[in-house]
């Protein structure tokens, strides 16, 4: 690896660390009566290993209305070894959103939140996805979608344990799962309804989410 | 003792509920659609193709061979299954060849749906390399799904040269296809009477490496043993022969125009072509 490249990897690392931390300060100072976080200080941290956006994603998240249900807009960005991807690492940044619209009470502090609904774009920036440039097969409308940007769409569900803060006040750590697939996925899927069934296009993501 | 041997056959029915459901979640846990992935039995499936016809006799006996040609499935699927079942009927058929365009967006995933339906056949499978299975990340895909882009095997007296003439995806960098390969491969005649060339982009194309046509196509017609050279990529059924008594070039059918081609090879240089439909 180049030494520059190390360089910007330490450079974002610190950059995301010093976000979390300032989210977790933040949080810390804050008493009975909360002072208002500064707009930029994100809600929530997210772990993620699937869906498409990377074996080991991370980021952080907003979380307008939080009770009874969730809205959640993420940043996120995942990492793929190159022992899966035949050559060389692919980072992928996402931007995601996922809506919850009921919760069930399971327990004092436990709730589930059974549907999930959500969309998220990406974009994989790697040398070796092959770009479909203009010179290539443009002139027959061949290779007419993007190859390193990617949308997708997943359904799923939420558990969600309430704990109480030193300062006061309580912070949620929740467990989702999400099944979705992507745009290439669902426009192989729609023409050939007999001879690919749902789940063959189907993809798992697992996650937590930590409120700051 | 009867109760034991029960709890135990209990423990491993749980035990095996519990992988299954795992690797089905494994994968299911999708990293990248460009993340190259798969299962053991869904990895290296040319040279697993490559031992399966090895352990089978010539079915039609003697000096006659009979193998298929399709092309092109990306994004057919409903097509594929009715074009297995029309195989499968097929009788003292040796093997199948792809012309290539096995996926559309040369994602790992759809070779493996495609390897799906294909597993079905009851004679072993062989691809070429088509240019949609380059697109996205599918170089690496298809070479960790199928196997090497050039490659060669030989059966019953029959040398099949498989090479990638994808040229466009390489920028015509004057390398692709890779002749000084090929003419090994041809020059190669141990124990071999008769020659067949697939790959997927045709000579005469302008996804093919112009700077390399003429070298191309002057050893192909200098190779005195070559009888077919089988092309997919347009979707037009041709056959022709520019030089008697060298080699005919055929042009196959796509998946999804539901014809395909029954070939049958004798002597050194017969050959019987049929259109069957599905």
């Amino acid at each position: 690896m180049k030494p520059y490249r190390i360089r910007r990897m330490r450079h974002t690392a610190t950059l995301l660390a010093g976000l979390l931390l300032g989210g977790w300060s933040a949080t810390a100072q804050s008493t009975d009566a909360p002072t208002p976080r500064p707009w930029y200080v994100p809600d929530h941290a997210v772990l993620q290993t699937g869906g498409g956006i990377g074996m080991l994603t991370t980021g952080a998240g907003y979380s307008p209305s939080r009770h009874p249900h969730r809205f959640d807009a993420d940043v996120l960005v995942g990492y793929v070894p190159a022992r899966y991807t035949g050559h060389r690492a692919f980072a992928i940044f996402t931007a995601k959103a996922t809506y919850s619209p009921f919760s069930v009470q399971l327990a004092e502090r436990w709730r589930l939140l059974p549907l999930s609904v959500g969309g998220l774009v990406n974009y994989t920036p790697a040398a070796q996805i092959n770009r479909n440039s203009a010179d290539k097969y443009g002139y027959r409308g061949y290779y007419w979608w993007t190859t390193t940007l990617r949308a997708g769409a997943f359904l799923g569900s939420r558990v969600a344990l309430s704990l109480p803060r030193a300062t006061g006040g309580k912070r949620e750590v929740s467990l989702y799962y999400e099944l979705g697939t992507n745009d290439l996925y669902l426009v192989s899927y729609l023409p050939n309804r007999s001879g690919l069934s749902l789940g063959q296009i189907l993809t798992l993501g697992v996650g937590a989410k930590v409120d700051l | 003792m009867a109760d034991f041997t029960f709890s135990r056959l209990a423990v491993r029915l749980a035990f095996g509920v519990l992988l299954t459901t795992a690797a089905t979640g494994c994968d299911l846990l999708e990293f990248s659609p460009n993340d190259t992935r798969a299962p053991a039995s869904e990895r290296d499936l040319t040279r697993k193709n490559l031992t399966a016809l090895a352990q089978r006799p010539v079915p039609t006996g003697g000096d006659t061979l009979r193998f298929v040609f399709t092309s092109d499935s990306q994004r057919y699927y409903d097509d594929v299954p009715p074009l297995v079942a029309s195989i499968n009927q097929q009788r003292g058929l040796a093997m199948v060849l792809v012309g290539g365009d096995i996926s559309d967006f040369g994602l790992a995933r759809e070779m493996r749906w495609v390897n799906d339906e294909f597993k079905k056949l009851n004679v072993p499978y062989f691809t070429v390399v088509g240019n949609h299975d380059l697109a996205q990340n599918g170089r690496e895909a298809y070479q960790r799904i199928f196997g090497p882009l050039n490659y060669t095997f030989t059966y019953a007296g029959t040398r099949f040269i498989l090479v990638n003439t994808n040229g466009r995806e390489y920028e015509f960098n004057g390398h692709v296809p890779d002749v000084p390969w090929l003419q090994q491969q041809l020059a190669d005649t141990v124990g071999v009477r008769r020659q067949v060339v697939m790959a997927h982009v045709p000579p005469e194309d302008g996804d093919f490496d112009a700077a390399v046509t003429p070298a191309y196509t002057s050893t192909l017609e200098q190779a005195p043993r070559l009888v077919l050279h089988l092309t997919g990529h347009n979707d037009k059924f041709s056959v022709r022969q520019p030089v008697p008594e060298r080699v005919t070039y055929i042009s196959g059918y796509s998946v999804a125009q539901r014809n395909y081609l029954l070939l049958t090879l004798w002597g050194r240089h017969q050959y019987k072509l049929e259109t069957i439909s599905y």
